[in-house]
């Protein structure tokens, strides 16, 4: 979707995405010539639809960028409802709480590199992993341990 | 006044330059794969995912380095079948690590992710309207596995689609030319009119059809240590041997259905762990035929 001022039969650049709110973003556009804003106001359908492309909405640069991720009511950044284990969450038959594992930046960061999706269950199993090992910290090397130990 | 064709770009929400960069890395991350095999029918209940998964072990037990995705997001058997239903995922220095069945082979399945009492849900914010974005959202999740998990090199990515002729033509619409097309039918004219409308849907683009495999032709049976008529056909045709099949496309080959096989499927065994049997060995048969077509530079008649 494209926008034109028509005064000034300029292409408008988008500003601002606002925090969405009730299923609807506010994606203010405005004309490099003249200066006049504008704004789309979506309707749940329309921003569910661009969410199901998977692509992010926001301007090129800039701070505060809003995207359609961000839009998660669970704030999570996951997509599905249903999923095992959720952030945080226990393992299904798993007793009581897990002893805590810390991350080193460098292994969080790997982990940021994967879908959300699949975020929550690979920390999971990693910390399960590191904690059956006597690990209290998942680093990179308990990450290439886990992969080789599976035969990945 | 400008039109919409006379104006660069879209003033910064960068959506088309984001789904074709989503487009390269989803390229970019098959480089290494020699072939892609979707496995489909159009019908459900023909038996893709069991022929799909036996069929990667036979191929395996080749020594070929053989992946499966689960494209049946709604629906996912593999993970059970292939005993990855509690697999770890691990994150590489970019991708993801594939969980891996004992015999090799690589599998992602929703099942690995969601428990069978759970249906996949996908967050909305047009709640109830489901109809209008989740076919997109599917194929922007299998966007985002093929992009993001580590395929490496291999020598088949097998797609274990899901049912529904339009389906399978949305998925070729999806994979392109690039993936060539396996079809699964039974022998039933039901199934057989379902998959000929299969056929003649992709046979309108650019993919190649292989062929078709008739599964579940009579069934095995270990006592008297024969194959069994299963279906009562109006019209028998003797598809091992070319008989007229009405599909227009090569048969691979017949896969009688074997209740232990079954069996084995339900608890997560390889094809491998079972013993020599007529099943082991029309797949391993119909694998031979596979992999003949996939070299053959020849379109197969339609």
């Amino acid at each position: 979707m494209k926008f034109l001022c028509v005064p000034c039969d300029s292409p408008m650049k988008l500003q601002t995405v606002g925090p969405p709110e009730g299923g609807s973003l506010s994606v203010v556009y405005s004309c490099p010539a003249c200066g006049y804003e504008m704004a789309m106001l979506t309707n749940a359908y329309e921003t569910q639809v661009v969410q199901s492309l998977g692509v992010r909405i926001g301007p090129e640069s800039g701070v505060g960028a809003s995207s359609t991720e961000s839009a998660s009511t669970s704030g999570t950044g996951c997509p599905f409802t249903a999923m095992i284990p959720t952030e945080g969450e226990a393992r299904p038959g798993q007793a009581g709480e897990p002893i805590p594992v810390r991350w080193t930046a460098a292994a969080e960061a790997r982990l940021a590199n994967i879908p959300a999706f699949v975020r929550p269950m690979a920390r999971t199993g990693i910390e399960r992993f590191a904690r059956e090992r006597g690990a209290l910290e998942v680093d990179e090397q308990i990450l290439d341990a886990a992969r080789d130990f599976f035969g990945m | 006044m400008k039109g919409y064709h006379d104006i660069v770009g879209d003033g910064g929400s960068r959506i088309l330059e984001q789904v074709a960069e989503q487009r390269t890395r989803i390229t970019d991350g098959l480089a290494g794969v020699r072939h892609l095999v979707a496995v489909g029918s159009g019908k459900g209940g023909v038996g893709k995912s069991t022929l799909t998964l036996h069929l990667a072990g036979a191929l395996r037990a080749r020594g070929l380095r053989i992946a499966i995705l689960d494209a049946d997001f709604n629906g996912p058997s593999q993970a059970r079948m292939a005993g990855v239903q509690g697999a770890l995922f691990v994150p590489g220095s970019h991708k993801v690590a594939l969980p891996r069945t004992r015999n090799g082979i690589a599998v992602f399945s929703m099942g690995s992710l969601i428990p069978e009492s759970k249906a996949l849900e996908f967050e909305s914010a047009a709640h109830g309207e489901s109809h209008t974005w989740r076919a997109t959202k599917e194929f922007a999740l299998l966007g985002e596995i093929l992009g993001s998990f580590e395929w490496g090199a291999l020598d088949l990515l097998m797609f274990d689609l899901p049912p529904g002729a339009e389906r399978t033509v949305q998925y070729a619409d999806f994979l392109g030319p690039r993936t060539s097309f396996l079809l699964v039918t039974i022998p039933s004219e039901v199934a057989r009119g379902v998959v000929a409308r299969s056929v003649a849907a992709l046979s309108k683009g650019p993919n190649r059809l292989l062929g078709y495999v008739e599964n579940m032709s009579g069934y095995y049976c270990r006592d008297c240590n024969a194959i069994k008529p299963l279906f009562v056909s109006p019209e028998p045709f003797d598809a091992a041997h070319g008989g007229p099949s009405g599909l227009g496309i090569p048969c691979l080959g017949t896969v009688p259905f074997d209740p232990e096989l079954a069996r084995h499927c339900d608890q997560g065994f390889p094809l491998a762990d079972l013993p020599d049997t007529p099943v082991g060995r029309a797949l391993e048969h119909v694998a031979q035929q596979l992999l003949e077509s996939l070299d053959s530079t020849t379109e197969p008649p339609r």
